[in-house]
This record gives structure tokens, sequence and C-alpha cells, in this order.
């Protein structure tokens, strides 16, 4: 028997117009922690869907625990005793955690003797022993729908460990995790190899592994760049083999000429669907020429912000201010008109109609407006005129140029489009949400090269990020979120990227009292 | 007051029927509604069979009858499986493929009645002639005032709809099945996950709403109309729709929008009678359900959910 | 130029092999059954004409019973522009053509000014009941198939009670008939030496389909409407009030409706039979579906299904073939334009495989 559990042997997966992975072979041993580190789209993901089933590998070949298989579906990696928890979570909101875990393996009872009907009581049971055989305390009674994302993750983990899973495949787990669950994730996850589990981390992020793996396979536009012991690799050389490249994570900018006030909100809180108050009294302005960086881990009410500042959703209290005028009561387009631009997290949703053309996108937010229309009337030359213009301009690739259905341009262009539209707008305000989510390093420097380029135009621009190297590297105020409260607002060069991490944690500035 | 007991039971429990395959389809993620289609094809062939063995029974023997309901719940299943091919396999629009099954099933039954008649038996008719099915009384307990009446001139599919209801309600919520099924309108990707396959398990909830749906068709041809013919499209399967989101997608308070129509509706009639108005007022009778529908979405709406994953196709690869 | 414009056309001779199947099962000539559909519409002469009849006053009997489809078919497609589904279509147009026999057909009013009523009583009918079902999603989160259901039975019922206590025919059962000078179609007019029905409503139904092109491509309604069918959440976020929007979309389907409901009602035939919603608001839906969902597609695939459905009678009558065929022929050709987005699915996988 090999001492690998795991072999992946010159695995190729080509998808229409991609080759997602490139023969890559990788080895696991039993035991490690095994991480698979690239960037977006570098084919992480697709790997190790082949290892799970989803899948089947063009060409290659998987081993597992010496024996050659073809793995057909997730049910058959299943019973080889592979696992996968994957970046959205598969849990039924509306059932508990053990119905949740047990789906498709239920402990069944005889209800009088013939009916076999589910014992609920015996799964309740099976999954309390199981959580705290492993230290991943539930209730199983818990519904979903009522427990946060850490605990439902917890779920997911509890899932594979109830189907005898050996292999655990993490796909980007900690994208969803506040600092401390982070924490307590990797924790976790040690104490699962210290049960004899193997792990398949998959990420992007450096700080993870290398803190708790032992391998590191990289992997950069579908080939395997290198496979690296972790304790003997700084991650600055990490960083250059993921992009494939030196890595220059700082940005020109300019000295900062600050003009007038062009934001200002005052006391504004926001509730959600549920009547809870996601954003609290949050006073902050933003100047012409300043960016306004609001830095804080993800679902800490940043969102909601913009949304509240756009006008996507009402405040119960405070007030905006746009170039002096109070827009708080103010419709959506009011605002455009007032001059705000907003670059939303989601572009596929809400940046977007993605199935209209470009030059309808392009349009969105003045086709009332002449030229593209008279009184009621479209003037659809106009729109095609105006596009090509942009595409030019920022250079948006697409198919069929002004005509390209949007769903069928790639993510990049996707977002270059959003820009482009809103930055046509020579609105004073720029809202930007998670401008390079999901997005590679070259189109990231570019997004990064026009959001300093407008603020030099003496724009005003809001930022919103949950990458701190984006705040540290763009801001020229910062403003920590944490809780739905602004913790923290300082110039940028007043605070360091830890001093940030503390406020992003909720416990900044606590030793400056102590 | 007995007559209203007796009438609305017997109106509200082929509707109730019906309205449980609603569930089990909806419930699974598959918007149904082909109920009025599907319950006229099963009723079709139920009654084609039944006409087409009569003559080897006796005029007032039950069993062209009994087996009528067996031919209706296969036939109602056998229509659903386009239903599903269309939703499922084809991953058409859900609503669409609804709409279309009922402008099919009634243009195919249609035809088929004239065109049965005419060549099998030699008459230009446009319906199967079935007559009303023979009432029975539980002795004693029928005695006991008011809730005798529950027991008293039953039809005898009366009693089987109760026995398959109970068990429709116990695989849906006791059973593993029922686990899955209810997953599969929630988060089908749960379910794949889980290693069960979505399109089975839709699959089976779209064929038991089609055998309930002929059932519930057969027992009104059997009680209401008395025959087979295009009146059986006169919207039960939509008032089902109706029943069961009023109902809020769950078995026991679809029972009582069932019931509730159900009593409204002999009510109505009863007090029609009784006022000796004219029988026209009975439409205003009619409308009932769906007011009471509407204006229950409109101030309860809010508790009302239907199932997360309703009418969405489901795509493996999509998130 | 779309590049699958073909599906439908070849749904449509899939339906009608299919058809021919069963009537040469059924012992008869299918092409002889399918030259009487086209005889009946008047599209092909017939062997012999009753007096004053001939091809032209059967063709101008086919367009009175294309107009209702056609309109019917705008009303679902506009409703779908915008991302709903008119289910209501067969209530809209019962409510809409009640109210215009009840004003105006049963008035003394000249032709004049009783037919351009109809038309706008018809209208705007549709597009109250319409406006409501846009209203109560907006406001209330109602989904629109399920309240236009609701609606559907509602005013079939109400409808119903109305005729059979106030204006029923005791001969007929049905509604009295309207005057001749609200009626939207010339009933048995001498042309030379024909007496044919003229569907005024045809020139409605043609202005309708061009009014509905325009909307859709040139008017920032259009516009709007179609951002919010293809992404609601992306149009809010432009600025654009979705809310209203879908009430204006429901008001113009539901209006179409109208217009469809007072020809069908009020010129196609002179009366409301009760308690019967009228299936061309189903149909409609399939209409709209095989029409490829556009307003030129709709001409051709509404023209299909009336050539069938109204050509049916002559063929049961000349060709033996039960009348009831052609709705069953309807009903493939609907079942199979179903399945068109699948096709179109695997042969865009297909051609990106290549």
């Amino acid at each position: 028997m090999s001492e690998y559990i795991i072999e992946m042997n010159h695995i190729t997966k080509r998808f229409p117009g991609i080759v997602a992975n490139d023969d890559i072979s990788i080895q696991i041993k039993k035991g490690e922690i095994y991480a698979i580190l690239g960037e977006n789209g570098a084919g992480k993901s697709t790997l190790m869907s082949m290892l799970f089933g989803m899948y089947e590998p063009d060409e290659g070949e998987i081993v597992i625990r010496g024996e050659k298989v073809r793995i057909e579906s997730p049910n058959h990696a299943t019973r080889l005793n592979i696992g996968m928890v994957h970046q959205h979570f598969k849990l039924v909101s509306n059932y508990t955690i053990a119905e949740n875990i047990v789906m498709g393996m239920e402990p069944v009872k005889k209800t009088l003797g013939i009916f076999k009907s589910l014992d609920q009581r015996r799964a309740n049971e099976e999954i309390r022993a199981l959580s705290e055989k492993f230290g991943l305390e539930v209730d199983p009674t818990k519904v979903i729908e009522n427990i946060n994302v850490s605990m439902q993750q917890r779920v997911e983990i509890l899932k594979m460990l109830y189907r005898e899973a050996e292999i655990l495949i993490f796909d980007e787990p900690t994208a969803v995790l506040t600092p401390q669950e982070i924490e307590f994730l990797l924790e976790i996850i040690e104490g699962l190899r210290r049960d004899g589990k193997t792990i398949i981390l998959i990420t992007h992020k450096l700080e993870e592994i290398k803190k708790i793996a032992d391998r590191c396979a990289i992997l950069c536009r579908g080939k395997l760049i290198d496979v690296l012991d972790v304790k003997e690799t700084d991650t600055k050389t990490m960083a250059n083999l993921m992009v494939g490249r030196e890595v220059n994570f700082s940005v020109d900018k300019p000295k900062a000429h600050f003009g007038e006030e062009i934001l200002k909100v005052e006391h504004l809180t926001v509730q959600n669907e549920d009547k809870f108050e996601v954003v609290k009294d949050v006073s902050f302005s933003v100047r012409g020429g300043e960016i306004f960086a609001v830095a804080g881990v993800s679902g800490n009410g940043q969102v909601e912000l913009a949304d509240a500042v756009a006008g996507l959703l009402k405040p119960s209290h405070g007030r905006i201010f746009l170039n002096g005028k109070d827009i708080t009561q103010s419709s959506i387009r009011s605002r455009n008109l007032e001059g705000m631009s907003y670059i939303p997290e989601d572009r596929q949703n809400v940046g977007l109609v993605m199935d209209m053309s470009l030059s309808d996108n392009l349009a969105l937010k003045n086709y009332f407006e002449p030229p593209f229309s008279k009184g009621a009337v479209i003037d659809g030359e106009e729109f095609v005129k105006y596009s090509d213009r942009l595409i030019e301009k920022y250079d948006i690739r697409s198919g069929q140029g002004s005509d390209t259905i949007v769903r069928s341009m790639s993510g990049g262009n996707q977002q270059k489009a959003v820009i482009a539209r809103e930055i046509e707008l020579d609105s004073s305000l720029l809202i930007f949400v998670q401008p390079t989510r999901g997005l590679d390093i070259g189109a990231i420097e570019n997004i990064h090269r026009q959001i300093v380029e407008q603020r030099n135009r003496g724009k005003a621009v809001l930022l919103i990020s949950l990458e701190l190297d984006e705040v540290m590297n763009l801001a020229d105020t910062i403003g920590v979120i944490y809780n739905g409260k602004i913790e923290k607002i300082a110039d940028a060069g007043t605070l360091t990227p830890g001093e940030v991490g503390e406020f992003m944690m909720g416990v900044g500035g606590r030793h400056e009292k102590a | 007051m007995n007559t209203i007991i007796i009438d609305g039971l017997s109106f509200a429990l082929p509707l109730f029927i019906m309205a449980i395959g609603g569930i089990y389809c909806e419930r699974s993620g598959v918007t149904n509604l082909a109920i009025e289609g599907l319950q006229g094809f099963g009723a079709f062939c139920g009654a084609l069979f039944a006409v087409s063995i009569a003559p080897l029974f006796a005029g007032d023997s039950p069993m062209p009858f009994y087996l009528a309901m067996i031919f209706a719940f296969l036939g109602g299943m056998l229509f659903s499986l386009l239903h599903a091919m269309l939703c499922i396999r084809f991953k058409a629009n859900q609503v669409i493929s609804g709409v279309v099954i009922n402008i099919l099933a009634m243009s195919l039954t249609e035809f088929m009645t004239k065109q049965i008649n005419a060549s099998v038996f030699q008459a230009a008719s446009n319906k199967f002639v079935l007559g009303v099915s023979a009432r029975v009384t539980v002795p004693g307990i029928s005695a006991i005032p008011v809730l005798g009446a529950v027991f008293t001139n039953l039809y005898p599919f009366e009693p089987v709809i109760a026995l398959i209801a109970f068990i429709a309600w116990y695989v849906l919520y006791k059973t593993p099945f029922g686990l899955h099924l209810r997953a599969c309108g929630d988060n089908p990707h749960a379910v794949d996950a889980a290693g069960i396959g979505v399109g089975k398990v839709r699959l089976i909830a779209v064929m038991v709403s089609g055998a309930l749906s002929g059932l519930g068709g057969i027992c009104f041809a059997y009680s209401i109309s008395a025959n087979f013919s295009s009146n059986i499209y006169s919207g039960y399967g939509y008032l089902a729709i109706a029943a069961l989101i009023f109902g809020n997608w769950k078995i026991l308070p679809t029972l009582g929008a069932c019931l509730l129509f159900g009593f409204a509706r002999s009510g109505g009639y009863e007090l029609v009678k009784i006022l000796e108005m004219p029988s026209s007022y009975q439409d205003l009778v009619m409308v009932l359900p769906y007011v009471l529908t509407l204006l229950m979405l409109v101030f309860f709406g809010k508790k009302n959910h239907a199932p997360k994953a309703l009418g969405v196709i489901y795509d493996k690869g999509a998130r | 130029m779309k590049k699958h414009d073909w599906i439908p056309v070849f749904t449509v001779l899939l339906s009608l092999i299919l058809g021919a199947a069963v009537i040469a099962l059924l012992g008869k000539n299918p092409f002889q059954a399918y030259y009487n559909l086209l005889q009946g519409s008047g599209l092909a002469p017939k062997a012999s004409y009753a007096g004053h009849k001939g091809m032209i006053t059967d063709f101008t009997s086919f367009l009175n019973a294309l107009t209702p489809m056609l309109l019917a078919s705008l009303s679902v497609l506009i409703a779908l522009k915008a991302g709903l589904f008119n289910i209501g279509v067969s209530g809209q147009m019962l409510a809409a053509a009640f109210t215009a026999t009840v004003l105006i057909g049963y008035s003394e009013l000249p032709a004049a000014l009783a037919k351009p009523l109809v038309i706008l009583i018809g209208f705007a009918v549709g597009a109250l009941v319409g406006g409501l079902v846009g209203f109560l999603r907006h406001r209330f989160n109602i989904n629109e198939v399920v309240s236009t259901i609701m609606c559907n039975y509602i005013i079939q019922y109400v409808v119903s009670f109305f005729i059979n206590v106030f204006f029923v025919d005791p001969v007929s059962r049905q509604s009295k008939n309207i005057g001749a000078a609200a009626r939207l179609t010339l009933v048995d007019a001498a042309v030379g030496d024909y007496k044919m029905d003229i569907p005024l409503g045809i020139l409605l139904a043609a202005a309708a389909v061009a009014a509905t092109v325009f909307l859709l491509k040139k008017t920032t309604l259009g516009f709007e409407i179609k951002a919010v069918g293809f992404g609601s959440r992306a149009a809010e976020y432009a600025g654009v009030r979705v809310g209203r929007t879908r009430v204006l979309a429901m008001m113009l389907s539901g209006g179409m409706a109208g217009l469809a409901g007072v020809t069908y009602y009020l010129g196609y035939f002179a009366s409301i039979q009760p308690r019967i919603l009228a299936s061309t608001g189903y149909d409609a839906i399939a209409v709209a579906l095989l029409g490829n969902s556009s307003p030129i597609g709709i001409i051709f695939s509404s023209f299909l299904i009336t050539v069938i459905s109204k050509g049916s009678t002559y063929m049961s009558s000349t060709a033996g073939v039960q009348a009831e065929m052609a709705s069953a022929l309807t009903g493939i050709i609907l079942l199979i334009s179903a399945c068109g987005a699948y096709v179109r699915e695997k042969i865009n996988r297909w051609k990106e495989n290549r």
C-alpha cells in the first residue's frame, strides 16, 4: 500500500472554451492538512469537485487508498469516505439540525410494528453524541434558519462525520466567518486531524494556510505550479507563485486634496426585514477628493449602510445629505440625478440585468434622458453609439459588442461594464461595495486605479470592502464598522492594519484605556 | 343542517384528496396548475373503464365504481407523467406546463369521448353516463345528533378518501421519503448532496398528485355530475389549489380549508333553497372560497409561505 | 436576427405529423382533413358555397375569430415581458365584455358612438382588473398566478349571477343579444354579391400589435417593463419604480385582455354564456409561447391556432373527423412547444461543445 491516501494523476478537465485543470498531479498523505491555493478561477474547486464525484476528469486517474477508482457521483464519494463542505451550504432551512444531518441515512423505527417511519428521537440522540465526540456542540432540535452561519457550517461538518468521512474537503470555509469564528474553525480542523482525518483545504487566504496546513499545492490558471512544505515557505513566496508574478499590493496615490463635503450621514439607523437594527446610529461624512473606506468583517451592516445611502433600504432614523441637500426621503432615481453612483456588491443580480444587452445595461441609469430618449420615446441608435464609446474607453470585452447579452460575459468584464456606467454618470459621489470581489489580480489593479483616479478628479468615494489590504491601500480616511456601529474613524496614515483589525473585531482601543 | 354536513363533506373530500396531491407536488418544488387537467383525465379513464365493463355487472352493482376509482387513479398518474416530463426532464416553465396540460387534457378527453362513443358504442354523445353511486349510512353512529350526519348518506368514496388522506399525511410527515420530499421543495441541493435523487423524488410527487387528482375527479363524476363530460372541467382543480394555498401547503389546515369551502357551498345552497331564492343565487355562494382565499392572502399573506424552491427549475450546477 | 426562430416551425410540423398519424389511424385522409381546415378558414376554396357565401366570407369570419385570440395573446405577452404570468386573461375578458354589454350593448346609442365606447370600456375594465392584480402583487406580494386564478372564478360567478338574474334570454339561456349598433362585427353586411361578417376588431388587433411593438421597442415604459421582467432587483437599483411598472404592465395586459373580451363577446358573439370562461385566455398563454414571446411571432401562432379551431367544423362535416380533433391537435402543438426551451438549450450546448 502506498503512503498516500489520495493520488490524483495527470488530471485534465476541460469546459467549453477553457481548460480548467491541465495535467495536474497531487498526492495526499493520510492524516495531513493539505491546502490547495489559487486565485478565483485557478481550478481549485474543479479539481476537488472531481474528487467528490461531481465531475469526471477528461484525462487522468484517481487512486484512493491504493486503488484506482472512477468516482461517479457524490454518493460514490461518500461510500469511499470522502466528504465535502461546499462554499454554499446545502441545508434545508426549515428542518432541524438533526433532520439535516441524517437525511438520506435516517434511523428508522417501525410504528405499530409495520409502518417504517423516521425515528426522530434516535436521530437527535445520535447527533448529540456525535457532536460531543468531536467537540462540535450543537442542539440537534434547533431549526437551520434560526442559527448563524458558523453554526450552519458546523452542521455541514457533522453531516460528513455522520457519514463516517475520513477525507474531508473544505471549500473556502472561512469566507463567511468572522475572525473569531475562523479561529475556532481552524481549531476544529486541527482536532479532526488529531482524530486521524485527512483534510483538504481549498482557499486563497495565505495566513490560514500558514497557520494550519502541512503542505500546499499552488494552482494558477488551471496548472499546478508547485507543491510546497508550508513550514519552510513564507507567505510572500506563496503569493507570488499563486499570482504567477511579483505582486505589487500598493497603489500609487498622490497626496489628497480634500474639497467640499459631499456626503453627510447623521445618526443613521437601519433595520432589516426582521426589524433588527443592522446599522446603528452611524455618522460620518465624505469630502470631495477623499476615499472614505469602511472596513469590517462581513455581515456587520456595511452592505445595509450602502443600500440605505443609495436608497434601496429605508432608514428608520437619521438623515442623509448629498451636496448639502437632505435626500433621506428621496427616491433612488432622484438620488442618482442628484449625483450618486453606486457599484453594488452583487453585480449579477443588482448591478446588471443579465439577460439584457450590454448597450441596454450601459444606459440603465439614463435611458430616460436625452439623448437616449425624447419624451417617452427611445432612440436605440443613441444607446449603441454610447455603448460603443464606453466599450472602447473602458476596454470591455464582449462577444458581439453592444448587442452582447451580459450573461454571456465574464465576471471581470461585467464589473467593468458596471464601473464604466457609474463613472460615466459623472456623479459627485461614488459608492463602491466590494468592487474587486471574485476578480483576478489584473482586473483588481485596474479597478483600484480607477477608484484613485476618480478621487483625484475631486469625487467623493465611499468604499466598502471586506479586504483589509484593499482598505489600507486605497483609503484616505478609514471608518471601521463592527456590529452595525462605526467604532473608529481616523486618517488612514494614523492606523496600522493591526489596529484596524482589532476595531473590526470590536476589541479596538481597549488597551489604550487599560 | 344534516344536508349541509352531508353535501359539504361529499364535496370537500374529493377536493381534499386533490389538494393533498397538489401539496405533494408543490412541497417537492414543482408548481402544479395541472390539477384541473389531471382530475379530468383521471375521471375520463375511470369513466371509460366503468362504461366498458358495465354490461358485465348487475345494474346496481358497486363494482364498476370501485374499478373506475382504480383506473382513475392510474389514469391521473399516467397523465401526470407529462407534467413530470415537462417540468423535470425538459425543464419547461412549470406554470406553462400546467396550463398546457389542462388544455391538452380537456381537448383530448373531449375528442376521445366523442370518438369512442361514435366508433365503439355507436352513439353520437359527448359524455359517458355513470349515474350517482349508491350511498350508505352507518347504522348506529348516524343516529347521534349533528355528528351523526357525518356518517349518514355517505358516498362509498368518502371513507376511501379518508383512509388515503391519512396514509398520505403519514407518509409526508413521518417517513424518510416524506422528509426527502419536503426537503426538495426547500433546498434541492441539500437533497442532492445527501445522495438522494431530486428528480426521482419529484417524479414520485408529481405522480402522486396525478393519481390523487384522478381519484378526486372520478368522485366528482360519480356524485355531482353523474356522468363524464366536459362539465368535469368546471374549476375543481383550481379550487383545490385555492384550498392548499389557504392551508399554507400543510395537510391538516388544507383539510380545514376544504371543509370550509365544502360547508360554505352546501350551506349557501341550503340557504338559497330555504329563502326560496332563484337558483342563480347559488353563483354568489360559489364565489366565497375564492374571495376568502384572496382576503386571507391580503390580511395574512405574511404568514403564508410557499415552499422556497417552488417553481424553480433544479439545475445541479447552479447555486 | 435571432438564431432559433425556426424552433416553433419545427414544433408545428412535428405536431401536424403527429395529428396526421392519429387521423390516419382513424381511417381518414389526413391531407384532406388539413385541407378542410384551410377551406373552413377561407384560405382555400371549398367545392361549393351556399348563397351569398364564398371564400372571402369564410375568410372574414376567420378574421373574426382570430381577433380575440390575437389580442388575448398580446395581453399574455405584455405581462410576460414584465415577468408576470397573466393566467387571468379569460376573467378579464369576461369582466370587460360584461360591463360593455350592460352599459353600451343594451343601450340605444348610435353605432358611431357605441362602438368606440365599447372599445374604451373594454380596455378600461380590463385594465382595472389587471391593475388590481398588479396592485395585489405590489402591495401585498400576492403571486399574480394565484390572484388571477381567484379573480377568474370570482368574475365568472359574479357575472353569471347578474346575467341569470337580470339579463338572461329565456330561450338561449345566455345573456340577451346586444344591439347591432354596439357590435364590433358587422353581421351579414352586403358586399357585392356576398353577405359577410366584417370584423372591425381586426383593425383594432392590428393596431394593438403595432402599439405593443412600439411600446416594447421604442418607449421608456417598455424598457422599464423589460428591465423589471429580466431582473427586478437590478431595475430597482437603477431607479425604476418596480411596483409601479408591474402595475402598469398588468394594466396594459388587462387592457388588451379587455379588448379581446369585447371583440369576442361583442364581436364574434353577441351574448355571454353564463358560468363559462372562454378558453381563449388559456390558449393565449400557449400561443404567446409558441410565438416566441414576440408580437410578430404571435401573429403567426394565433393565425395557426385559429385556422385549426375555425376550420374544424368544416373538417368534421366533410372529412368525417370529429371536430374535437382540432382542439386535440392544438393541445399537441402547445405541448410540444412547451418543450421548446429545452430543445433550444440542447442546441446551444451542442453548438458550444463542437
